[in-house]
């Protein structure tokens, strides 16, 4: 075979490199592009940042809000919090075209309130969890008090499972 | 752990070596275990470490596979080197390893008996401290010039998150040219391929007389990260992030190791799942080899076509995993993601116009004789060199040596798909071209077999549990070879060790070899013919004999020179 058979052969395929960045590039479905949370679901339970093999989501408790915070410039785009997010909250987008300026810029925040212990009254959970779980509890048809689960683990680890009221349900 | 009884070994060639062993060095041998049912594990006194090893090597005709060093003083023990070993032909492993004091950790050196030990056990000095008495070339190998000494970053006793350890001055003893020889210099850096490399050549007139290598510019550490901060399921995508061509492997071997150190059994369709992205990556490494092949030897429409073809793969594997490399869908257990009837569909349109397209270059490419002049009988590695060093991959069945961790230790679903193995008995680099060029064929063989037969089911184990204390080993077959996982289980949802061989640990010593007088030349398309990066001549290093001062000149200096006819 004659080594202009590639020439031809480069001629009859024409030019295939694409006018990136010029004209914009199409993603197939199921790529795995920026992660973004939902504001709106999250109850910052903090299970995406237990799994986050590069730490780019962490969680700060401060005046009364949980902060839940994703720096893309860590992120490595695996979708590991999509995965495990129980109100799935997190998706991940198409967006891949992520160089900016500055660092903020590839931040995104959620703020969430923070509910106090009714004995000591320090923070312990997000409203939304608490609120979560109370639900939980009412739809499995148990019965609990609320004021038990306004205590932070702390406080209800003392109390039997008769006073929380699940002994009385199950009977 | 105690010493096994001979009943407790059911593979039949394994229980037989084991009694030879047993017989020849009965008191040598302090306990043994089963870390699989063809995995075994010798615990030896220190004094018949060379003695078994050479055994081994020798005499049952194993290939050496790597050194892992634990610190296992936490454990109530001291430090531990595992010299790992494979007997092809009989798929098994015999894992070897001896206990060094923790007040002062010295063992007996096999790399004498065994010379592919000689990176390994340099390294475990490196990381862990223990001192290989006997050891030919006892010269650092992992840290950088200017690392303290005493001061070993593996053991537990050191922090993953330490930032800044203090520096002293100090070079590297590399050997002095001798008069009439110059030395040129192939790195640091490869200012395209992104890897650090640094290849000393000592050249007399336009011949390569000797080489010598000073690797690991970035020597990341990951072992130490995953040991002191991640998670199991953690750790599979930093093992991705191990190699930026052939990651799958990693994530794979990992996952391999963990699972068979568990007894997880993984679900059949997360099985041929794995084999599918193995290979397609293997494909896809192979052409991007084949294309930069091409380049270095200043044939750039090969290269622009191979590349060409890869695109097609890199597709394909976006749209089954969601990324163009990094596919990230191995996890302690199975995989995160199906392969999609499209996905299905799309993977068989392109392997057959692979296969097409790859046909016509490969015939176009072996009929250029100024192309196969440049690689016929050029860098040279012998069987028998081949074999001391234990070369993996098709850098082995270029030499002539039938190995291939698919075929010798099937894992996941390469027992159930029928494949071709080139081997090619020349040993140069034309060989080991022709090795990687048959490759991508029966790849496509795997892959489309494996289409064929995947079972519908599960995708992730049912039952996740990971006992502590268990030692792990896995094995896969990386585009560039043997690819080596050895770990640890630890608490706390937490790996105490895992120490990772890459293939091109194995390949890299037998570079000096295939170099031995060869014209400066061929030197880049020679080190480029492992499948590692080569690193450009940009610069130049004049040793003054007299004082020993070393002198660096940029390119247009050496122009200079050159024009002026003082450097020939």
């Amino acid at each position: 075979m004659s080594r202009f058979t590639l020439l031809k052969k480069a001629k009859e395929i024409g030019v295939i490199t694409e006018r990136y960045p010029y004209k914009p590039t199409k993603v197939p479905e199921g790529f795995r592009g920026k992660p973004e949370i939902d504001p709106e679901k999250c109850i910052g339970c903090c299970a995406c940042i237990a799994a986050c093999p590069p730490n780019a989501l962490t969680s700060l408790d401060e005046n009364g809000y949980r902060v839940i915070r994703i720096f893309y410039g860590r992120c490595i785009f695996c979708g590991r919090c999509v995965d495990v997010c129980p109100e799935k909250a997190i998706r991940m987008t198409e967006e891949f075209e992520l160089t900016a300026d500055d660092h903020e810029e590839l931040v995104q925040e959620v703020r969430l309130k923070l509910v106090r212990c009714s004995v000591c009254g320090r923070y312990y959970d997000t409203e939304r969890h608490y609120r979560m779980i109370l639900k939980e509890f009412e739809e499995a048809g148990l019965k609990v008090d609320p004021e038990v689960l306004r205590r932070c683990p702390e406080h209800r680890m003392g109390m039997s499972a008769e006073v929380i009221g699940l002994r009385r349900v199950r009977k | 752990m105690r010493i096994l009884r001979l009943e407790e070994i059911e593979n039949p060639e394994l229980k037989e070596i084991y009694e030879e062993i047993v017989k020849r060095f009965g008191d040598g041998i302090l306990r043994s275990e089963l870390i699989a049912g063809n995995k075994l594990h010798l615990h030896v006194e220190k004094g018949f470490l060379r003695k078994v090893s050479s055994h081994i090597f020798d005499e049952l005709g194993a290939f050496y596979c790597t050194t892992a060093g634990v610190d296992e003083r936490p454990l109530g023990g001291g430090f531990r080197a595992y010299h790992i070993f494979s007997i092809d032909e009989k798929n098994l492993f015999i894992v070897v390893s001896a206990e060094a004091s923790p007040s002062l950790p010295r063992l007996p050196s096999i790399a004498n008996d065994v010379q592919g030990a000689n990176w390994a056990e340099r390294e475990v000095r490196d990381l862990l401290g223990i001192e290989f008495d006997g050891h030919p070339d006892p010269r650092r190998l992992v840290l950088p010039d200017d690392w303290p000494e005493g001061v070993y970053p593996l053991r537990k006793d050191f922090r993953y998150d330490l930032k800044e350890v203090p520096r002293v001055k100090k070079q590297y003893p590399m050997r002095r040219p001798e008069a009439e020889e110059y030395v040129m210099p192939i790195g640091p850096y490869h200012p395209a391929l992104h890897e650090p490399e640094y290849f000393r050549l000592y050249v007399r007139g336009g011949r390569v007389v000797d080489a010598e290598y000073r690797g690991f510019g970035v020597f990341r550490g990951v072992e130490k990260v995953a040991e002191g901060r991640l998670t199991y399921t953690q750790i599979p995508f930093i093992a991705e992030r191990i190699c930026g061509i052939c990651g799958f492997t990693h994530s794979s071997c990992y996952c391999e190791a963990i699972e068979e150190a568990s007894g997880i059994e993984i679900p059949e369709r997360a099985q041929y799942i794995r084999t599918i992205m193995l290979e397609l990556e293997r494909i896809e490494s192979h052409l991007l080899w084949v294309g930069v092949a091409c380049h270095l030897l200043g044939f750039d429409t090969g290269f622009m076509h191979c590349w060409r073809i890869r695109e097609g793969v890199m597709d394909l594997c976006e749209l089954i995993s969601g990324n163009r490399k990094t596919y990230g869908m191995n996890l302690v257990g199975g995989v995160r993601r199906d392969i999609t009837e499209k996905g299905r569909e799309k993977a068989l349109e392109y392997l057959a116009k692979m296969r097409k397209e790859l046909r016509e270059i490969s015939e176009v490419v072996s009929g250029m004789s100024e192309l196969t002049a440049r690689i016929k009988d050029v860098g040279i590695l012998s069987k028998a060199d081949a074999r001391k060093l234990s070369v993996v991959g098709p850098t082995a069945r270029g030499s002539g040596l039938k190995r291939d961790v698919r075929v010798d230790h099937p894992y996941f679903a390469y027992g159930k798909v029928s494949f071709k193995i080139p081997v090619y008995s020349e040993g140069d680099v034309w060989a080991r071209l022709m090795v990687r060029v048959e490759e991508l064929f029966s790849s496509a063989d795997i892959i489309e077999q494996a289409l064929e037969g995947i079972p519908s089911g599960d995708l992730m184990a049912e039952r996740i549990e990971i006992p502590v204390g268990v030692r792990g080993l896995g094995v896969t077959e990386a585009p560039r070879g043997e690819n080596i996982h050895f770990l640890i289980t630890g608490a706390e949802n937490k790996i105490y060790r895992w120490k990772v061989r890459a293939p091109t640990y194995n390949n890299l010593p037998s570079v000096p070899i295939m170099l031995k007088d060869e014209s400066l030349a061929d030197a880049p398309i020679i080190i480029a013919s492992i499948d590692p990066c080569f690193s450009c001549t940009d610069r130049m290093v004049i040793v003054d004999e007299k004082t020993g001062e070393e002198r660096v000149l940029g390119a247009e200096e050496i122009l200079r020179l050159a024009r002026r006819g003082e450097i020939r």
